[in-house]
This record gives C-alpha cells, sequence and structure tokens, in this order.
C-alpha cells in the first residue's frame, strides 16, 4: 500500500472533511489544507442548519471524532496550496504553512489569553466583537488549540502571553513553513466567501448601523456569537423585534453576483425563526423575487409561511436608508401583489448576500477553468482534479456533502487508473 | 376586477425588440426599477408592469398607460436593473412605438417615427418648396443685398406653413383626444381634482422642469432638456413674433440685430444648440451603466443639430454677404423648420402633449407625485 | 489479556488548584487497590506522555487509566495501541466547572476515578468480527442515469457491478427526452442532445458491469457483504452473492389526472411534461398535439401542478422549472410560436439561474406568476387557462393549443413504504386487523424485498413523503439499512446533474461499507469500531424487544424468536442492550454491567445528594465540555456516564441508582420526534419511552418519579445545560433525599 499517494483535500469545510474522511476510512491516506486556524469552514459559523433547526456543531463533532479515530488523515491549518504540478496519480504539491505560534503543547487553557493585554477584530464575528490576540477561534473548535495574531501582539503582547503560558506552548520563533507532498489526486472543496455587501449602493451596508449582511446574523443567533445568541442590533444594543429580510442582495444581480446563491431564501426563512423563536411579539418580513426552496425544503417555507409574525412579500427591495434619529432602517419595495411602493421602518434589515466563489481568491497555484461568474467548470478540469460543493455552482449543505462523497470515488478511480 | 382575456403578441413583442427595446425580454419582474425611481407614484408604480405588458405583447394595456408618458427617462431603472433589462431604453421604445401607432393619419406615423424613412420625410417639404418656389418663379438666387423674403416671401411661407401646421395641428389634436380617450376609458380610475387645476399644475411643473429634478444618476437631463424645451419656446416666440412684425408694424425681415427679438431669437437658438451638443455628448457619457439609445432618438437629435445649425448658418451667413451660399442653406433650414413644426406630431417632440396629458391624468386620478 | 494496571493523574490546566491530587492518587492506590498511581504536571506533554510509553515497554502495563482533560482532547497523545486506555475527565467535568478545592469537588473527582477504573477492570479488547466469504460485488438496481452512473464509477473504480434495469432497456426516464440542458455553460444551444445512447453503451461493454435487463430483484437475503440477491429476468430466477447495494429505482410521475381542475384526462390536448417530451422526441421538435395533430402554437405551461400543494405532492421537485423552461425552448424552434409560462416562484437555483437568464431572453417565451385556477374547453380544441395573482392583472384567461402540465415527481419507494406503515399499524391493533390488512390491500411492487424481520424495505422517514432519504444533513448516506445506498431521485427530488453527483456518492459509500465489513469494523458513524454485541443467548427470553427496537433491523429471529445477529448490519449503537430485560447484550468495551458497575462504584454518602447522568456521547457530553471550557457551573452532585445512545440505556441502571440511594437520575439525549437528531434513529426517543416504564420500579420502591427525567440536549446547547441540570438537582434536592441511602 505504501505505494499508493494520498488525496490532497484543499479546504476543510463541510465539503473538505467530508470527501477527506470518507476516503481516510475506505482506507487512504488524506491530507487536509485549510486555510483557518480551525477546521469546519461556513459551517461552523451557522447558529444553525435549516430545514432541521440543528446545530452544525453535531455534525462536526462525528466529523471530528471520525478524524481522531482514523489515523489516515494529516492536517494542515493555517496552510495554503500555492503550487502543483504533475498529473492525475502523481502530483507534487507546494503547501504553505503560517504560523501559529502556539504549538502540540497547548492544552487550551485559556491563561495566554487571560494574560494577553492586546485585542484584535473577531473575523469569525464578523468583526462584532473583539478577540484577545491570543485566542480561541470559537468555543467547538478543532483543532483545540489557541493561535496567536502575531500582528496584533506588540512585543510586552508577547511577552505577557509566554509568561502565562506553563506548557511551553508559546513559540514566536515559529515561521512559515514550506512543504512539499506528493499525492494522487487533489480535491478542491475552497467553498465561498460572502459578498460584500458594501457594493450595493442602494443597500446602505456600511451606512446605515442596523444594516447587517445573513452571516452576520448567523453570528448574532449564536449562543457563542458576539451578543451570545441574543439578537439585538448594532447601533444601539436593543432586542430586534422588527426585522426585514432582503433576498438577492447581490445574487440574481448581473451588477453583482448573476447566480442564485442557492441557500439564501431557506437561511433568511432560517432566521425568521431565530427571531421568533427568541422574542414571541417579534414580527420578521422577507422581501423576494422568487422564493427557491427546492425539493422536500418546501415544507421548511410553509412552516415559516404559517407563522403569522412572519410576513413575506414579492418585491426586491431597492433602496434602504437610516431614519437618522431613531437609527430605524428603512426599507423601500413594490409589494408586487398589491401593486403598491411601499416604505417600511424596521429594527434591522438583514441582507441576503449571496456566495462569491473562492477561485476569486486563489485557485490554488492550478490553473482552473472557470466559468464567467468564477466558478470551476467542471467538466473542463483534468483529470486527477475534483472540485465539490459550492466552488461549481451556489448549493446547500446537502447536496455538498453528497457531491464531496462522489468526489471521493472520483479521486480512487484516479488513483486505479494509474 | 374582472377577467382579462390575455393574448400574447409576438410581432409586438418582436416590434419592441427590434426598435431599441431588445433588452425587454431579460426582465424577471423584481421590480428594482419601480423602487428605485422617483418619477413614479406609490400606487400602481411603473415601469415594472410595463415591462411584463410588453413582454406578453399586450399592447392594448400599453396604449392606455398614462405610465410610459410619465416616465422621464432618468434611467435610475437600467442603472440597478439586475439583469440588464434597461427599462428606460424600453419604455422610451414603447412611446415611440406609440407614436407611430397613435399617429394620424398612420401613414405619417411611419414616414417619421421610422429611422430609414426619414429621407422621405425630407422629401415631402422639399418638394414641396420646389413646387411653391418654381410655380412663383423664385427658384433662383435673388440680387442684392441678401434678404430671404425676396427668395420666398413670407406670404408664400405663411401659407405654406400656415396650412401644413394646421393640418397637423388638427391631426396632433386628435391623437391627443384618441389617447386620452383610451387611457381614461382603459385605466377607469375616479377623479380626485379637475382637469382645468391639473392641467395648469402640469404646465407650471413643466416650465420649472421639475419632474427632471427626481432623476438620480442622469440629474444632468434636467439642464438639457430645458434648454432644448426653452430654445423651442423661444423660436416659437420669435416665429410669432416676426409675423406680428410682418403685419402689425410692417418691420421687414431681416430684423436688426438691436431688436428685442433678435435677442430672444439668438438666445433661443444658442439654448437649441447647446442643448442639442449636450444632448448628443450625454446619450455617450458613461453613466456608469449600459443605456443604448434608439435610432429614433438619435435621428430627432440629429434634426435638431441640423435645424439649429443651419438656422445660425442662415443669419451668420447672410451677416457675412455670400448670397451664394446663402440662399441654398436657408433653403436647407426652412426644410428642418418644415421637419420639426409640421412633423410635430409624429417626430419625438409630440411627446409634450401626450405626456402633458398623461401628467393631468395621473394629477385627476390622485396617482401624482410630491414634486 | 492479564491487565495490568497504570493510573495516572494529571495535575495540569488547574486540576491541582481544584483537587488535592495525592488524596486522589490514595483513592486509586487505597480504595480501589491500584498497583500504582503516577502524577504529573503535565501528562499530555511530552514527558509526561514518555513516563506512560516507559510503563508500558518497561513495566508491561496495559490498562491505562488517565484522569485529566476529556477525551475529545489529547487524543493523539493518550493513544497507546494495542492498550485499554479509560479517560477520566476531570478537567472539564471537575476542575474547570467546580470551585476549587472543596470536598464536593475532591469527590467529584474521586468518583470519576472510581468509575473509571471500575470499567477499565470490566473491559476487554476487542476482537474485529470477520465473516468470512464478503462479496466485493455492488448491485446497483435501476438502470437510469443514476443507476447507470452509480454503476459506471464503481465499475471505473475497480468494483465488480451487478446492474439490474427492470425494463428491457436501459436509460431511464431520459430516453423520453427530446433534448436536454447544456451541462455547465449555459449559453446557446440551450437544448441538447441527451446523448444517452452513448452511456448505454458505455455501461453495456464495461468489463466489470454486468446488466440485467427485465430484471427483477426478487429477494434480498443475508447481511452486507453477504447477501445473497435472487434477480429474476428473462423468466429465470438467478442467486448471486452481492456485497453492498445502491438503490437508483428513480421516480415515476405524479398521477395528472387526480389534479381535477387542470383538466389532464378530460382534454386530449392537456399533457404532463413527460408527455410533452415524447409529442417533442415523435415530431422531432415539432408539437404535433394530440386531439388533431395540428402543430401547436400557443403552449402554455402551468408550473408546480399537483406539487407544493397540501392536496397532492407537499414539496418541490426541483425540476420542473428548468424542464419548463427547456420545453418552452422546443416550442420556440418554431419562430412562430409563443410558450406561456404560468409559475409560482421561478426555482432555479445556483448556476441554474444564467439558464433561465438566456433561457427567457427569448421573443416568444412569456412568463408570469400565477395560480392557475383552471383550465377549460375553448373550442377547437383549445383551451383557456384562467389564473389569478399575476403579475399581468388580478385575473386573467389566456387561450393556448396546448397545455403541459409540470407534475411532479413520486418516489418508486412511496408506495412499498405506505404498504408497509399500513401494515405495521394494523398489525398493531392485532392479527384480525392484520389480516384484514393484508387482504383487502393490494400488495404493491417491492423493489429490495429484503428479507429482514422489519420489513422488506427501507423503513419510511418521518416528513420524507415516501423517499429514501436521510435525516442527516451532514450525512446524506447515512442509510437505515447498512450497506444500501439510495441515489437519484428516489433519494430526494432532484435533477439529472444532480442526481448523478448523488449516485458516485452512493457508490462509494456502498464500496467503503464493504471495506468496513472486510475489517470487521462497524459503517458509519462509528467507523473505527471493533466491538461488536455479543448476546449471551442461553438467558434470552425471546421477548423480540432487541428485534423490534433495532434501529438497522440487523437481528432477526429463529423460529422459536430467539434473535439472530447479522452483524454487518449492526451499527454498534447498543440499542439492544438497552432494550434487554435480561441485561444479555454486550460489546468488550460496552454492557449492561459495566455502565451498571460504574454507577454502584459511585460513593455515596448518608449526608448530600448523588445525581447520575446518562449522557448522550455527541451531543450532551460536547456540550457539557464547552460548559466546562467557558467555566460554567454544574452543581458537584452530579455524575456523568456517557452512552454511545441513549437507546443504549438499560432500566436496570435506573433501578441499580435509586435503590444504593443515589437520589435522582438524568438521561441527557437528543431531540426527538420529527427532525430528530439520534444518529442511531430512535435512542433518545426509546431512552424516553423506557423512562415510562420506570414507573413501576419507582412505586415498588416507593420514590417519586420526578427524580428520574429526561432532557432533549443539543450540543450548542453549553450555556443553557448547566442551568437545566441545576434546576434538576435543584428539584430532587427539594423531594429531599433518596430513603435508601445507607441501606
Amino acid at each position: 500500500m505504501s505505494d499508493i499517494k494520498g488525496i490532497l483535500i484543499i479546504g476543510g469545510g463541510m465539503s473538505g472533511l467530508t470527501s477527506a474522511i470518507e476516503a481516510a476510512e475506505a482506507g487512504y491516506k488524506v491530507s487536509i489544507v485549510e486555510k483557518n486556524p480551525y477546521l469546519g469552514g461556513r459551517v461552523a459559523q451557522l447558529n444553525k442548519y435549516f430545514p432541521k433547526l440543528c446545530s452544525p456543531n453535531c455534525g462536526l463533532e462525528i466529523q471530528f471524532k471520525r478524524i481522531k479515530n482514523n489515523e489516515n488523515v494529516t492536517l494542515y491549518t493555517l496552510a495554503e496550496v500555492v503550487n502543483v504540478s504533475g498529473v492525475e496519480g502523481s502530483y507534487d504539491v507546494t503547501i504553505k504553512v503560517n504560523p501559529r505560534y502556539v504549538n502540540e503543547k497547548c492544552v487550551g487553557c485559556d491563561a495566554c489569553a487571560q494574560a494577553c493585554p492586546s485585542e484584535r477584530p473577531n473575523e469569525f464575528n464578523f468583526g462584532m466583537d473583539k478577540t484577545k490576540a491570543a485566542y480561541l477561534p470559537f468555543d467547538y473548535a478543532f483543532p483545540f488549540r489557541y493561535v496567536i495574531d502575531e500582528k496584533s501582539c506588540a512585543d510586552n503582547c508577547k511577552k505577557a502571553c509566554l509568561d502565562a503560558c506553563k506548557y511551553n506552548a508559546i513559540d514566536f520563533n515559529m515561521k512559515q513553513e514550506t512543504i512539499n507532498l506528493k499525492v494522487g489526486a487533489i480535491v478542491m472543496s475552497t467553498g465561498w466567501s460572502l459578498y460584500d455587501a458594501a457594493k450595493m449602493d442602494n443597500l446602505s451596508f456600511g451606512k446605515a448601523q442596523n444594516v447587517i449582511t445573513n452571516m452576520m446574523m448567523e453570528r448574532l443567533a449564536s449562543p457563542n456569537g458576539p451578543t451570545k445568541g441574543k439578537i439585538l442590533r448594532p447601533s444601539d444594543g436593543k432586542e430586534v423585534k422588527n426585522i426585514a429580510f432582503v433576498q438577492c442582495a447581490g445574487s440574481r444581480d448581473e451588477n453583482h453576483l448573476s447566480h442564485c446563491s442557492y441557500i439564501c431564501c431557506l437561511a433568511s426563512l432560517k432566521q425568521a425563526t431565530y427571531i421568533r423563536e427568541l422574542y414571541p411579539d417579534s414580527k420578521a418580513q422577507i422581501f423576494y423575487i422568487d422564493i427557491r426552496t427546492p425539493g422536500r425544503y418546501e415544507q421548511f417555507y410553509w412552516k415559516v409561511r404559517d407563522d403569522k409574525g412572519v410576513t413575506l412579500t414579492k418585491g426586491k427591495v431597492g433602496k434602504i436608508s437610516e431614519d437618522p434619529a431613531t437609527k430605524d432602517v428603512i426599507v423601500e419595495v413594490e409589494d408586487i401583489a398589491a401593486g403598491n411602493k411601499i416604505k417600511a421602518s424596521f429594527d434591522m434589515v438583514v441582507l441576503a448576500a449571496g456566495m462569491v466563489p473562492s477561485t476569486k481568491e486563489s485557485t490554488c497555484g492550478m490553473n482552473i477553468p472557470l466559468t464567467d461568474e468564477g466558478f470551476v467548470n467542471a467538466p473542463s478540469l483534468q483529470k486527477g482534479v475534483y472540485a465539490v460543493g459550492t466552488l461549481k455552482s451556489p448549493v446547500d449543505v446537502a447536496r455538498s456533502v453528497q457531491d464531496a462523497t462522489g468526489a471521493t470515488l472520483k479521486s480512487i478511480q484516479s488513483m486505479v487508473r494509474r | 376586477m374582472a377577467e382579462q382575456v390575455i393574448s400574447p403578441d409576438l410581432n409586438f413583442v418582436k416590434d419592441i425588440i427590434a426598435s431599441g427595446g431588445d433588452t425587454l425580454k431579460k426582465c424577471f419582474q423584481c421590480a428594482t426599477c419601480t423602487v428605485v425611481c422617483n418619477a413614479t407614484p406609490n400606487n400602481r408604480p411603473f415601469p415594472r408592469k410595463e415591462m411584463i405588458y410588453a413582454q406578453w405583447g399586450l399592447k392594448d394595456k400599453l396604449i392606455s398607460s398614462p405610465d410610459v408618458w410619465l416616465c422621464h427617462n432618468c434611467n435610475d431603472c437600467t442603472k440597478y436593473c439586475p439583469r440588464g433589462a434597461r427599462p428606460g431604453d424600453v419604455l422610451s421604445t414603447m412611446r415611440q412605438k406609440f407614436i407611430q401607432e397613435n399617429a394620424m393619419p398612420s401613414i405619417m406615423g411611419k414616414v417619421v417615427t421610422q429611422p430609414k424613412m426619414t429621407l422621405i420625410a425630407l422629401a415631402i417639404p422639399l418638394v414641396l418648396f420646389l413646387l411653391v418656389l418654381g410655380l412663383t418663379g423664385h427658384l433662383r438666387t435673388p440680387e442684392g443685398q441678401i434678404v430671404y423674403s425676396k427668395f420666398f416671401p413670407i406670404p408664400y411661407i405663411e401659407a405654406v406653413f400656415m396650412s401644413a401646421v394646421g393640418l397637423a395641428g388638427i391631426a396632433y389634436l386628435a391623437s391627443l383626444y384618441r389617447f386620452w380617450n383610451s387611457m381614461s376609458k382603459g385605466n377607469n380610475q375616479p377623479y380626485t381634482k379637475g382637469i382645468v387645476p391639473a392641467f395648469i399644475e402640469t404646465l407650471i411643473e413643466f416650465a420649472k422642469h421639475s419632474r427632471f429634478a427626481k432623476c438620480g444618476p442622469n440629474a444632468d437631463r434636467r439642464i438639457v432638456h430645458m434648454l432644448v424645451f426653452y430654445g423651442f419656446v423661444g423660436l416659437l416666440i420669435t416665429t410669432i413674433w416676426v409675423t406680428v412684425y410682418y403685419y402689425a408694424p410692417k418691420i421687414n425681415t431681416p430684423i436688426a440685430l438691436s431688436d428685442p427679438l433678435k435677442w430672444v431669437a439668438n438666445i433661443s437658438a444658442a439654448s437649441l444648440l447647446i442643448g442639442g451638443v449636450l444632448l448628443a455628448l450625454n446619450k455617450m457619457k458613461d453613466k456608469g451603466f449600459v443605456s443604448k439609445s434608439s435610432t429614433f432618438d438619435w435621428i430627432f437629435a440629429i434634426m435638431i443639430l441640423l435645424l439649429c445649425i443651419t438656422g445660425i448658418l442662415t443669419e451668420l451667413i447672410r451677416l457675412a454677404g455670400i448670397a451664394t451660399l446663402a440662399y441654398p442653406i436657408y433653403f436647407i433650414h426652412l426644410l428642418f423648420v418644415f421637419y420639426t413644426i409640421v412633423f410635430f406630431p409624429y417626430s419625438k417632440l409630440s411627446h409634450m402633449g401626450y405626456r402633458a396629458l398623461a401628467i393631468t391624468y395621473s394629477k385627476m386620478t390622485n396617482r401624482d407625485i410630491q414634486i | 489479556m492479564e491487565k495490568k494496571y497504570g493510573v495516572y493523574v494529571c495535575k495540569g490546566c488547574g486540576i491541582n488548584d481544584a483537587v488535592d491530587v495525592e488524596r486522589l492518587a490514595n483513592v486509586a492506590t487505597k480504595d480501589m487497590k491500584m498497583p500504582s498511581c503516577k502524577t504529573h504536571d503535565f501528562l499530555c506533554g511530552p514527558e509526561g506522555v514518555q513516563l506512560i510509553k516507559d510503563d508500558i515497554a518497561k513495566e508491561g502495563v496495559n490498562t491505562i487509566i488517565i484522569a485529566a482533560c476529556s477525551p475529545r482532547v489529547k487524543y493523539e497523545e493518550f493513544d497507546f495501541p494495542g492498550t485499554i486506555t479509560e479517560r477520566v475527565n476531570i478537567r472539564e467535568f471537575v476542575a474547570w466547572s467546580q470551585p476549587p478545592k472543596t470536598e464536593d469537588t475532591q469527590n467529584l473527582a474521586s468518583d470519576y476515578l472510581m468509575m473509571s477504573i471500575t470499567k477499565a477492570q470490566k473491559v476487554d479488547l476487542p476482537q474485529p468480527n470477520i465473516l468470512e466469504g464478503i462479496s466485493s460485488t455492488i448491485l446497483v438496481i435501476g438502470g437510469g442515469i443514476t443507476g447507470m452512473t452509480a454503476a459506471l464509477d464503481a465499475a471505473n473504480a475497480g468494483s465488480k457491478v451487478v446492474l439490474i434495469e427492470k425494463e428491457s432497456q436501459l436509460g431511464g426516464f431520459v430516453n423520453k427526452l427530446y433534448k436536454k440542458i447544456p451541462t455547465s455553460e449555459f449559453k446557446e444551444p440551450l437544448i441538447i442532445d441527451t446523448d444517452i445512447d452513448k452511456m448505454v453503451k458505455q455501461v453495456e461493454g464495461h468489463s466489470n458491469i454486468k446488466v440485467y435487463k427485465s430484471a427483477k430483484l426478487e429477494k434480498t437475503d443475508g447481511q452486507p457483504g453477504l447477501y445473497d440477491v435472487t434477480i429474476s429476468a428473462n423468466g429465470a430466477s438467478e442467486t448471486i452473492k452481492i456485497g453492498a447495494i445502491v438503490m437508483a429505482t428513480g421516480w415515476k410521475p405524479y398521477d395528472a389526472s387526480k389534479i381535477d381542475h387542470l383538466g389532464y384526462g378530460k382534454f386530449k390536448n392537456v399533457v404532463t411534461n413527460i408527455e410533452f417530451e415524447e409529442l417533442a422526441k415523435k415530431g422531432n421538435g415539432k408539437i404535433l398535439r394530440p386531439s388533431d395533430g395540428k402543430e401547436a402554437k400557443r403552449v402554455a405551461f402551468i408550473q408546480c401542478a399537483g406539487q407544493r400543494d397540501p392536496n397532492h405532492l407537499p414539496y418541490c421537485s426541483s425540476m420542473c422549472c428548468v424542464t419548463s423552461l427547456k420545453q418552452a425552448g422546443y416550442v420556440r424552434q418554431n419562430p412562430d410560436a409563443v410558450a406561456m409560462i404560468f409559475y409560482i416562484d421561478i426555482r432555479t437555483p445556483g448556476r441554474l439561474e444564467l439558464y433561465y437568464k438566456e433561457a427567457q431572453n427569448n421573443p416568444g417565451i412569456m412568463l408570469t406568476k400565477a395560480d392557475v385556477k383552471t383550465v377549460s374547453e375553448a373550442g377547437n380544441g383549445n383551451l383557456y387557462v384562467e389564473a389569478e395573482n399575476t403579475l399581468l392583472g388580478e385575473k386573467i384567461k389566456a387561450e393556448a393549443d396546448l397545455v403541459v402540465l409540470a407534475t411532479g415527481i413520486v418516489p418508486t419507494t412511496k408506495e412499498s413504504q405506505e404498504y408497509q406503515d399500513g401494515l405495521t399499524q394494523a398489525a398493531s391493533k392485532g392479527d384480525e386487523a392484520k389480516k384484514a390488512y393484508l387482504e383487502s390491500t393490494p400488495k404493491p411492487e417491492f423493489i429490495l424485498n429484503l428479507s429482514y424481520r422489519q420489513g422488506p424495505e427501507i423503513p419510511s422517514l418521518e416528513g420524507a413523503y415516501g423517499f429514501a432519504d436521510s435525516n442527516f444533513i451532514c450525512f446524506q448516506y447515512e442509510t437505515r439499512r447498512t450497506g444500501i445506498y439510495a441515489a437519484g431521485a428516489v433519494h430526494q427530488p432532484m435533477n439529472m446533474m444532480e442526481a448523478q453527483q448523488d449516485a458516485a456518492g452512493a457508490a462509494f459509500k456502498a464500496i467503503q461499507c464493504l471495506d468496513h465489513i472486510s475489517k470487521g469494523i462497524a459503517v458509519h458513524p462509528r467507523a473505527w469500531d471493533e466491538t461488536f454485541p455479543d448476546p449471551l443467548l442461553i438467558r434470552c427470553t425471546a421477548c423480540k424487544r432487541c428485534t423490534e427496537e433495532c434501529p438497522f433491523g440487523a437481528i432477526d429471529e429463529d423460529e422459536k424468536g430467539i434473535p439472530y445477529y447479522k452483524v454487518n448490519r449492526c451499527r454498534r449503537c447498543g440499542t439492544c442492550m438497552g432494550a434487554c430485560p435480561e441485561r444479555i447484550v454486550a460489546f468488550k468495551d460496552y454492557s449492561v454491567d459495566i455502565i451498571g458497575s460504574m454507577v454502584k462504584a459511585i460513593d455515596v454518602p448518608e449526608e448530600g445528594f448523588r445525581i447520575v447522568a446518562f449522557t448522550c456521547e455527541n451531543d450532551a457530553y460536547p456540550a457539557l465540555d464547552t460548559a466546562g471550557i467557558n467555566r460554567k457551573n454544574i452543581d458537584p452532585s452530579v455524575r456523568f456516564i456517557p452512552l454511545r445512545c441513549l437507546g443504549g440505556m438499560n432500566l436496570v441502571w435506573v433501578a441499580d441508582a435509586l435503590s444504593r440511594g443515589i437520589d435522582g437520575v438524568l438521561l441527557l439525549g437528543c431531540k426527538f420526534g420529527e427532525n430528530y437528531q439520534c444518529h442511531f434513529v430512535k435512542g433518545s426517543e426509546l431512552a424516553e419511552y423506557r423512562l415510562g416504564k420506570v414507573g413501576e420500579t419507582l412505586n415498588r420502591l416507593q420514590l417519586e418519579s420526578e427524580r428520574v427525567q429526561m432532557l432533549q440536549v443539543s450540543i450548542s446547547d453549553s450555556d443553557k445545560l448547566p442551568g437545566l441540570i441545576n434546576e434538576f438537582v435543584e428539584k430532587v434536592k427539594e423531594i429531599g433525599p433518596n430513603p435508601f441511602k445507607g441501606f
């Protein structure tokens, strides 16, 4: 078996984890390269999944348990693939691993973070709060190991962290490392990032304080989020009782993202349940072009639709502004069914921002055929390289998992062919 | 509401697409356009519904729609349209189609509105003038100081233009009347305001160009439109003034440059010229979004420019005293004058009356916007 | 194996500040009579780990008890192959969630240590149970696009495949299609050839694939790796050995004549979307309508016909919007023809939006949102479509030459599931009712024909409307019949492209399942587990609870009703262990006795309260860990015992605990009912059900029923959970101490 090369999985989100673990459990060596200091990708940031309203941490826990019990998985966090050469069955891969400044001796005791005097914006929570420069990305983070944001940690900070650690786990001498791997197949599962909502000048994100994105809403609703799961609006910390969801904020819009991002209708329906459950006297209104709840998701749509506190209005929001006195958000839209243009005021507005394929940031040192929107044009990919999930087209977690499982089989075919 | 029988007219759709509304079918009815439009009323706003009517080829719906005329082509809609459906251009095309369809006699609608017929349109005054001048023996360059009335005596001009304008005016009134009827029947909305106050309000708005102030990304249009509008108004006044001078104080052309009439005339001509140039430049300017002007629009802009340029040349060459050039230029200028005035009901200029009626109607039916 | 014990207590991470480690070590050596107990400042560090390794190498220590952090962390450091290693979580559960250096804290730590030592004493190293004669052949049921893709993908990965198709040719529904949409670039041409023939050729010519056409699966006997599958084809029956199964039996169109108001069956020129494909194919693109063969120039498409409708299919079939846009393209091959599409929402998710955009940009394709109310006759075979709430007006009427109903998909599993569910229901009412049901209900065609005690098909999933779907978002192939994986439209509503991806996924899971079976380890989610249930059948009373409650149908019965374990079907959840009143089901490291002994190892003082909490390993346990990470305080009287699944909860433990003077018993399981969270299907629900019966025990002991409670806990409840537990403790304290204390 030693001559069988492993499979490289780029991206440790739900798709990448699936591809990696499935292959590992079938007896193949896999290497996961993840750019974040933790695994789980986008789903780790979600409060709940639609339609079951269960925590993504549940599935991640099983995935991590599978990794813990399987010796075929090698994990590189804070890492990026910078170059790939070779052909199916024999690729040379160069990986750049950024220093974590915390080694494997870390026990996760939090002493460094408690002692650390410096703070940094918490990108896991989309900058809505701060962490110490020495921090654990979030409380279910895997690997369960702290990270130090060296740029935010001046000399006195470094000293404080070093002094606090009794286990010699902090090492500021760590350098960026380059690792070379030989693999037989490559699965790209680098997923997506959220479209920059500030680019839609008519929707006032970044101008009106109480206009947030759907991903920010996930963090606000999460028990381990910046507001500990209480949905409070940014301007004044007021409980949000009257909320609007603006669908297709950037998606299905050739000025921004010409594709549909698949998950936003369901995400907003789901987020409406967050607020309705948290504050029984709350109201939520969803403005949409088409409600897209394919398959059995239709039932979830009905469930939310039938809640008296939720209103669904066909019509795309064209303008958003802020009431300077109250910081309430004013939304302008045509209620198409009624045939009237309306202006309505809300405590907070959530923009259902869309998916940007991560190829816009990097194609992992490879020459990857792309569609006009930047997704991987899968039929034109060379044999041996596979793109999964949202890298090919926006999809939900379920379809990502299906595709990622299938990609494992394709990778194995690449091994067999050689 | 009563049930409507819908009968999609594929030819009408194709016609709109061919006439400048080529993006029509891209619209997916999200209603961004109606929201970003500052000129649309809150109640049954445009242009979303006009877009779907046009997509289905529902000509009747569009013919009776005041909203097509409430559109001032600001193009906020086009800028924000997520599908590149360019509602501004599509509505503009609808107006063009309407002018054509509603023309009386209908043949004139085709001749004037269709770009390929422009030369024929210009041939009408050409033939007419040649006939008049030829029959009366004026078809030659007069001797001595350049006085245009020696070439084309004012009574002849009066006679030709008066009768042509009279006929065109009647036709235009008939078209407007037909439009008003189909609009008020097709919409069947209760009135909350009388026609007279509504019409006066409309005229005041026109004078101020206040609706154009609502335009978002294309706010320059207000100034451009105002220059063109007042240029025409000024020239109209001048024309009447000249007639008055001719018959009352018996002041003959050429009129002295010091005369107030000349001031008004020259200022108006300048206004029209600047407006016309800006109009053309504006069409070519990058406004951060794609908006295409139809050939119909382009022809109109070119005609204004030609009218203006030939008019100014007429005056300048006369002052320079080059008779061999002056009379032919004057002749050509008169062709454009004819085109502009007599073809008014069939050219882009006719939108003035339709728009006035549409705004008046919207005021009467309480669908006005805050100006 | 003769056990040589080594106990190690870590002093790091605040443990030393919270408890007296020396006293704790004494508990191990004195009370528990362990040969040694070593302490270390930093046990997971290189030196600490070396200390243990040295003991293994030099002292022959093979049974290791590590009192340190949660077993969820430092799993690499504390991995000692070939040993029994027990982790005692005195960091998260004690040091991080209790006030330091109190007597309660000390007792808590020492109880955990005693419980773990007790467990280590009872546990044996597992020996994998590898059955002989494992076949690695994959059976694919269904020769449509999904089945063929699965077969090709598995075959290209080196597996032998048997493909069976009920029709006389491969291709399934794709055979009926005139054209399909492009696969990646949604630009002209928007309709392209399906090329299904090429794929059929590839399948039929593949050396690893054996195809049976006009074939039916008569019987599926046995278990994964060892299925005896009887196939009847062309009048002959054949039994072959099969390892795992991909079920790609697809869908049937919904019966359009049930949708009264749309005129199907009443008017000849109302057809379904599938019939429309056939018309287009027959006319080679020309749409000649059924009534008079005239070319249809005005075609109305009615979306969601009998879909998204509580009276018909309450789901969306995911593919009809694109199909109708494509079919409108067929109509528009005649430049004078018009296609009108009446939709509720246009559903072209993801990049399919670009297909919508391109397809829509056609002069003759007219779209409007509409609630179609009726289809009626307009004379000459033409039809009126009447609709409300449209974008064109409140009520409209359009005339069409032909009406196409975008009818939905019904999974092929639906009928058999409904039949089985009906049968189960009837059987629960008694033999008479069952007999009546069997006589009165026509038996549908079964797909798998499993000879499982729990029934011949994959059991139905609540809210899945007959689809053979997984209950789990993260685990799309978490099947309730090990070794059998559904793919394509029988799995979920999906389009052709999605079905092909799904096919590869399911094929892979089939291959992976066989890999696990050949190694004697469990199939997902416990894919490392070499233990297996080993019941002491001599004591079996044939009560059949295990055979009925096993979530995976892993246990059959012999004629006397004695259970017969088909271990390759088993997923090692231990539900049978919880179900068994005779307590005879045991795994090497997990048994009624082991857990019971842990309960008994808890020191119950005469003063003070003790609570035992049986805790789901996957959700509640990590939530408790996280509460510890966030330094949340939990009442020190509670002792958590992790279970693989709450389905393994045996009532005897409750009785044991209460009769020993423990004041309360808490069950921390996951959410059950619709959208259940249990990865072993009904674990927590069964635990709750069993708790319903504990009343008897409590009555006998004259104890209050409030002393036993179950909580449904999600992994993300770490913030709320300590409060809920403390509330329960308070309630028990209000009831007062268990009178059995000190007996």
